[in-house]
């Protein structure tokens, strides 16, 4: 009985395994183009806001199409989920944001060009660039009911901003020639700010988010230990008082944050009626991207970022679905390799680079081998999903300051070759590559491990440079000690790193480009030395940066800016790789969507209503 | 009076132990070269001197040694000071650790009334077919890496629509009645809870398997059944109540995992428990963080070996001599 | 002895099968130069995340035939957002056995280019498709298990001789060394492991070479690891040692140190023979989940941990079940080590308190 069964499971065994064996080759004639909805790149935006008055008071109104009141919109973000509901204490992007949404800035930018238009303040006016004059709204209020003022805004300057409370930032970034800016009140609704000099990115920063005295005045004389706690996370949601469209509700620790509707918002429809349309705002905490693309896959969510991996099976089923597409273009974020050119003595008098490395990457040549040995195209197509874009300089791709003139190149082995060559490299019999004193040239490659997208680019790019004979250890490690590495110990050679840029004010960019910024990655410098020893082209990036920021004309601006994107390109301390392109999923509830390449999707959150059916 | 000296004196015998434990950890966790600033570093429009203020009022400026005192005395003084982000270690920990509890407390209850019932059945049919089939079903749980039974148990949950996918509560949690809640927590709690029970499971059933063999072979249980009593009043009259006593001591070991939890699978569930908080911290050396829940770790342990002892000495007439 | 658990083992018939099947994985490993038709570093970048080469054996006109497969071609569909392969039926690749591929060194000295399987010229044969760089999955899968197969047993060879020797001391000399050296081992094991295991890997040098990286982890697997197995041997060997044997030897004037490596811990080999096979599958479990968190074997090195990571990503799960290979060998590794472990020690050992 029992042989019986081994020999009919044996039988079994076999059927199946000549069945897998034996494959017929039949043409197949699949073709699964249908019904695909188009993912149009252009979109329309409605007229610009308005101000008006009615009994008195000055509106904000909104000339977007009239929706309906009510519903509800989940998104979700990534991380571990605000460090703090204070935006004047907040450092990182996820705090800001949520408090953003809760303290309106003065002047916001336009989604459609990125011009300056008004928010919680009506209008600004300056003749010289250097006394600007803000006119408020008369009549609009906090959302417990006191009037928004001149004197709340002096107080956000000069008691918590320029008093250097919470992050420093803001203060250290209009402190122009060691002087900080003076803040007056002219009256009750006008505010007078005076700079020293010209300062082209100071509007932006003038139009700064603003505190309620009333609430803040007596945390502020208790120091800044106490002004760091203040609406800390678990502060009671009836605490804040705010003057954004939302105001918290609920917030639980690793789960989510819930706002509801400030019912004092200043912001009005074509009906006169008080925004925002939704009753209540919910962001879920997702610990990473693959949980918020299942929150989003069982409808948890309303908005999911898709990157270019990710894309397909959605654009597939997009039109049996509840949710829209929009491809939003090139987003802000920058992948490059940094290549290191410390020439610096550490304080044990060892070279953070070693002597012969420091020849390597201290030559132009070397470094243009580098970058003309790398296969954007393959990188684009691999690691995106096609959904990118090669880039070529410091900028990112949606930057109102790009660079056009810049066409960057294809891979070309032969061109690096011969740069190599031209700096006295040589091949062995072997194909290996030697420096003209007979070392082999070998380096390490870094990035932070876990990230695929990142460890990928590392095979990419190790290979591509071990097609010009170079010795490559690509090693990724945990992301804390890399940046570590990075700015602190510098012993590094190449890292592949990404940053988010800012499209509208280059400046920003000032703690990477600057000989003596925080972020000055390919050449950092802990200390200023006694002796001048800035490179060349980082004197030149030092000039254009201090002069572009003084002068307040696009044009003028846009020149010197252009220059600083030539020469990094043509230097190379960094290389640019590729510039990915947003993609974002909505459900098609929403309405009032006009997605902004500048400003992503949810930015006009006021405007957007859920329409059910 | 006796038992009262036998805990006063393990209490003092646990104070090196919580020293040591701390100076390893602190000291292995600093000498990592892991940069608790990374992110701020690398945000382009934080300036220096905001990067100067977090490392002074995060004391990282000071050497090792002081760093080490400093928190120490801050520990003794019941200040558990603050993450690097500023929020403060103990608003934090308050935050999780009722969630680790619920989470790992119905797990060891459900380990513990199915493994050990298990166990049991698995040691009286030693050498049976149902023995062998019953240990390799339980082994089954313990082959699957347990981040990726996880990541397939929420494919699972979009897939079919039954559970949410992943969290504690859903976001319109503050408007439903008490019932509601309860099961909406518990509808949250279930993926998780399958994933940690197939893989304890398989242990403890071994465990008390083992225990229950090892008592059935003993010279009391061959008298016992010499004496011609029936096998089921041998086993359950008899040498159940002596198998479970290793039990005991097993659980004290299980009381202080009860906090560390199982970081990967509260990880990949969302699930917003001690572990995940600590892994989160860990990697990027958050010091305070860090030490405030190694330290309740080790407090938890040194509890719950404690609590077993006396355990023990209640249950065990032999051992109570002893102490 | 190693007899007896050999019988024991035929006896049983899953522990009978999962020797077998971790006899032909080792087998595979061992042989995985030859086996794999190409190196664990070759690179197609056409074919980044390509579905696994199908293969013919009846061909269009419904005859036999040698077996055949096709290559895919890539083009992309911009409306899609989609890349998409397609077999391109114009020419015809047949598979080769024992033919010249790629070079590489047999046991890291012996030259050859022979490979199991090959195909044609410029045919691409990935058995078990491609991942993101367009590298062949079932290459990969046995270079990697080479190193997530042994990374366990390494850890035993350091492990034991610290435990044995450790618990051996402080049980033998009782009083206050042992008070001492248990204090100690309490403290290593109070910090949970896991993440002792994660500070660990973050101090690891970063210019280490990916062999030395595998080595320091599989050190600090084992220094986690020998408290709680010290703490055993202890128990046993306070047991062990008032029994006459050990007490002659005394007598005989033998040094301590030889008593304990010579007679005391040689009675413990049952109960280390155990632990060491059923603690094998946890350390495979331990590099899985290290490579989760992007601590273990770095890329460009391959392991099973770390290429599951890749494959853990929701659309790979749904839409590139191939890349789940390496989970399914994890699972099938340790199943087969706990069978055997279990079977071993009802042999040895039925009333042992081992996990």
């Amino acid at each position: 009985m029992k042989r019986f069964l081994y020999v009919i499971l044996i039988i079994i065994f076999l059927t199946f395994f000549l069945k897998a064996c034996l494959r017929r080759d039949i043409a197949d004639d699949k073709s699964i183009k249908n019904n695909i909805a188009k993912t149009e790149v252009n979109y329309n935006f409605p007229p610009e806001s308005k101000n008006v008055v009615i009994d008195n008071i000055e509106y904000l109104q909104s000339q977007a199409p009239v929706g309906k009141f009510g519903g509800e919109l989940i998104e979700s973000t990534i991380g571990e989920g605000p460090k703090t509901f204070n935006p004047f204490s907040s450092k990182d992007a996820t705090s800001s944001s949520l408090a953003g949404l809760m303290y309106d800035s003065l002047f916001t930018t336009s989604a459609k060009d990125g011009k300056i238009i008004p928010k919680l303040a009506k209008s600004y006016e300056t003749k010289d660039g250097k006394t600007y004059i803000v006119h408020l709204r008369k009549g609009i209020q906090w959302s417990d009911g006191k009037p928004i003022t001149a004197d709340d805004v002096i107080f956000t300057w000069n008691d918590i901003i320029l008093a250097g409370l919470g992050n420093t930032s803001t203060r250290d970034a209009v402190t122009i020639d060691g002087k900080l800016p003076k803040v007056y009140k002219i009256d009750d609704f006008t505010v007078k700010f005076i700079i020293p000099k010209p300062f082209s990115p100071f509007v932006r920063i003038m139009a700064s988010q603003i505190a309620p005295k009333h609430v803040f005045e007596p945390i502020t004389k208790q120091g800044a230990k106490a002004f760091d706690l203040f609406y800390s996370t678990n502060t009671n949601p009836k605490d804040f008082v705010v003057s954004g469209p939302f105001k918290l509700k609920e917030y639980k620790a690793a789960q989510r944050v819930v706002f509801e509707k400030n019912p004092n918002y200043y912001i009005i429809n074509t009906d006169n009626k008080k925004l925002p349309y939704l009753d209540k705002l919910v962001y879920l905490i997702v610990g990473d991207l693959n949980n918020e693309i299942l929150k989003f896959e069982g409808h948890e969510t309303d908005v999911l970022s898709l990157r270019g991996s990710t894309v397909a099976p959605y654009k597939m089923k997009e039109a049996e679905s509840d949710y829209k597409i929009y491809n939003l273009g090139a987003d802000n974020g920058t992948m490059f390799i940094a290549i290191n050119l410390n020439k610096q003595q550490g304080s044990n008098g060892e070279f953070y680079v070693n002597p012969e490395k420091q020849m390597w990457f201290g030559d132009k040549n070397f470094r243009t081998a580098v970058d003309y040995a790398i296969d954007r195209k393959n990188m684009v197509q691999n690691i995106a999903n096609g959904l990118a874009k090669p880039l070529f300089t410091a900028e990112s791709l949606n930057s109102i300051f790009l660079n056009k003139n810049i066409k960057g190149h294809e891979r070309n082995l032969q061109i690096a070759k011969d740069y190599l060559e031209k700096s006295g490299f040589k091949y062995e019999k072997n194909k290996k590559l030697y420096d003209k004193n007979g070392e082999r040239v070998e380096f390490d490659l870094y990035t932070n491990a876990g990230n695929t997208e990142r460890e990928a680019i590392g095979v990419m790019v190790k290979q591509d440079l071990e097609d010009l004979g170079m010795h490559v250890n690509f090693k990724p490690i945990e992301f804390n000690t890399l940046v570590n590495k990075m700015t602190t110990t510098f012993d590094w050679d190449m890292i592949i790193m990404g940053l988010t840029g800012s499209p509208l004010e280059p400046h920003d960019g000032k703690n990477v480009w600057h000989s003596y910024g925080s972020l000055h990655l390919f050449n950092q410098r802990t200390k200023k030395p006694n002796f001048d020893d800035r490179l060349k082209f980082e004197k030149r990036l030092d000039e254009i940066f201090d002069l572009a920021a003084l002068q307040t004309d696009f044009a003028n601006r846009k020149k010197l800016y252009d220059e600083y994107q030539q020469i990094i390109y043509e230097e190379k301390p960094i290389i640019y790789l590729y510039s990915p392109i947003r993609i974002v999923a909505l459900r098609k509830k929403f309405k009032n969507i006009y997605p902004s390449q500048l400003m992503g999707i949810t930015y006009n959150i006021e405007e957007i209503y859920e329409d059910k059916n | 009076m006796q038992i009262f000296y036998y805990i006063l004196k393990r209490i003092l015998q646990t104070i090196p132990l919580l020293i040591l434990v701390s100076i390893i950890s602190f000291f292995i966790i600093r000498l990592s070269p892991v940069d608790p600033l990374a992110e701020l570093k690398l945000n382009p429009s934080i300036s220096k001197e905001t990067l100067q203020a977090e490392e002074h009022r995060l004391g990282l400026d000071k050497p090792l040694t002081v760093q080490y005192l400093l928190w120490a005395k801050s520990f003794i003084c019941g200040d558990l000071g603050v993450t690097t982000t500023g929020e403060k270690v103990s608003v934090k920990l308050a935050e999780r650790i009722p969630n680790t509890l619920l989470l790992t407390l119905i797990v060891i209850l459900l380990t513990w009334s199915v493994g050990v019932p298990l166990g049991v059945l698995a040691a009286i049919k030693w050498k049976t077919p149902f023995d062998r089939i019953l240990t390799v079903l339980t082994s089954i749980g313990m082959a699957i890496p347990s981040f990726f039974f996880a990541i397939l148990l929420l494919i699972f949950a979009v897939k079919s629509g039954w559970f949410p996918v992943g969290g504690l509560t859903s976001y319109n949690f503050n408007e439903m009645n008490f019932i509601q809640k309860f099961f909406d927590i518990a509808h949250h709690l279930f993926l998780p809870v399958t994933v940690l029970f197939t893989i304890s499971l398989a242990g403890l059933q071994r465990q008390m398997r083992a225990n229950l063999l090892d008592v059935l072979d003993s010279d009391y249980v061959k008298f016992a059944r010499a004496k011609g009593l029936s096998e089921n009043k041998v086993i359950f009259k008899h040498a159940l109540r002596n198998a479970v006593n290793p039990m005991i001591t097993l659980l004290g070991f299980e009381f202080s995992g009860l906090l560390s939890g199982a970081a990967l699978t509260e990880f990949v569930f969302q699930y917003p428990g001690l572990g995940r908080l600590i892994l989160e911290a860990v990697m990027k050396s958050d010091i305070n963080l860090v030490m405030a829940s190694l330290m309740i770790g080790a407090i938890m342990l040194v509890l719950g070996n404690l609590i077993a002892d006396i355990l023990l000495i209640l249950t065990d007439p032999r051992i109570r001599a002893k102490a | 002895m190693i007899k007896d658990i050999f019988n024991g083992i035929l006896k049983d018939k899953f522990a009978t099968v999962a020797l077998i099947v971790l006899c032909f994985i080792y087998f595979c490993l061992l042989f995985a130069d030859f086996i794999a038709p190409y190196s664990m570093n070759y690179t197609d970048r056409e074919l980044s995340y390509v579905p696994p080469s199908p293969i013919f054996t009846i061909d269009e006109n419904g005859k036999l035939s040698k077996p055949y497969t096709y290559n895919y071609v890539r083009t992309y569909d911009a409306d899609l957002m989609q890349t998409i392969f397609k077999l391109d039926k114009s020419k015809k690749y047949y598979l080769k056995f024992f033919g010249r591929g790629e070079e590489y060194f047999y046991f890291g000295f012996i030259p050859m280019n022979r490979h199991l399987v090959t195909v044609d010229k410029d045919g691409r044969l990935y058995l078990l498709g491609g991942d993101i760089n367009g590298r062949d999955v079932f290459s990969r899968l046995l270079f990697g298990g080479r190193i997530s197969m042994t990374i366990g047993f390494l850890a035993l060879f350091i492990l034991f001789p610290i435990g044995l020797l450790y618990g051996g001391i402080s049980g033998y000399f009782g009083g206050k060394v042992d008070m001492l050296m248990m204090r100690f081992a309490e403290a290593v094991m109070s910090i949970p492991s896991f993440y002792l295991l994660i500070i660990l890997a973050a101090i690891l040098p970063s210019n280490m070479t990916s062999t030395q990286r595998l080595i320091l982890i599989v050190v600090i697997l084992a220094l986690i690891g020998w408290a709680g197995f010290a703490r055993v041997v202890r128990g046993m060997v306070l047991s062990i040692k008032n029994q006459d044997f050990v007490k002659s030897a005394k007598m005989a004037g033998a040094s301590d140190l030889r008593i304990i490596v010579k007679e005391v811990l040689p009675q413990t080999t049952s109960y280390v023979i155990v632990a060491m096979t059923l603690s094998v599958p946890g350390y495979i479990l331990s590099e899985s989940g290290l490579s989760f968190l992007g601590l273990g074997i770095q890329q460009p090195d391959a392991s099973w941990g770390n290429m599951l990571k890749e494959a853990q990503e929701y659309i790979n799960i749904l839409y590139r079940p191939w890349l789940l290979t390496p989970g399914f060998l994890i699972f099938v590794a340790v199943l087969s080590f706990n069978l055997i472990g279990d079977t071993i020690r009802d042999i040895l050992d039925p009333k042992s308190k081992t996990r």
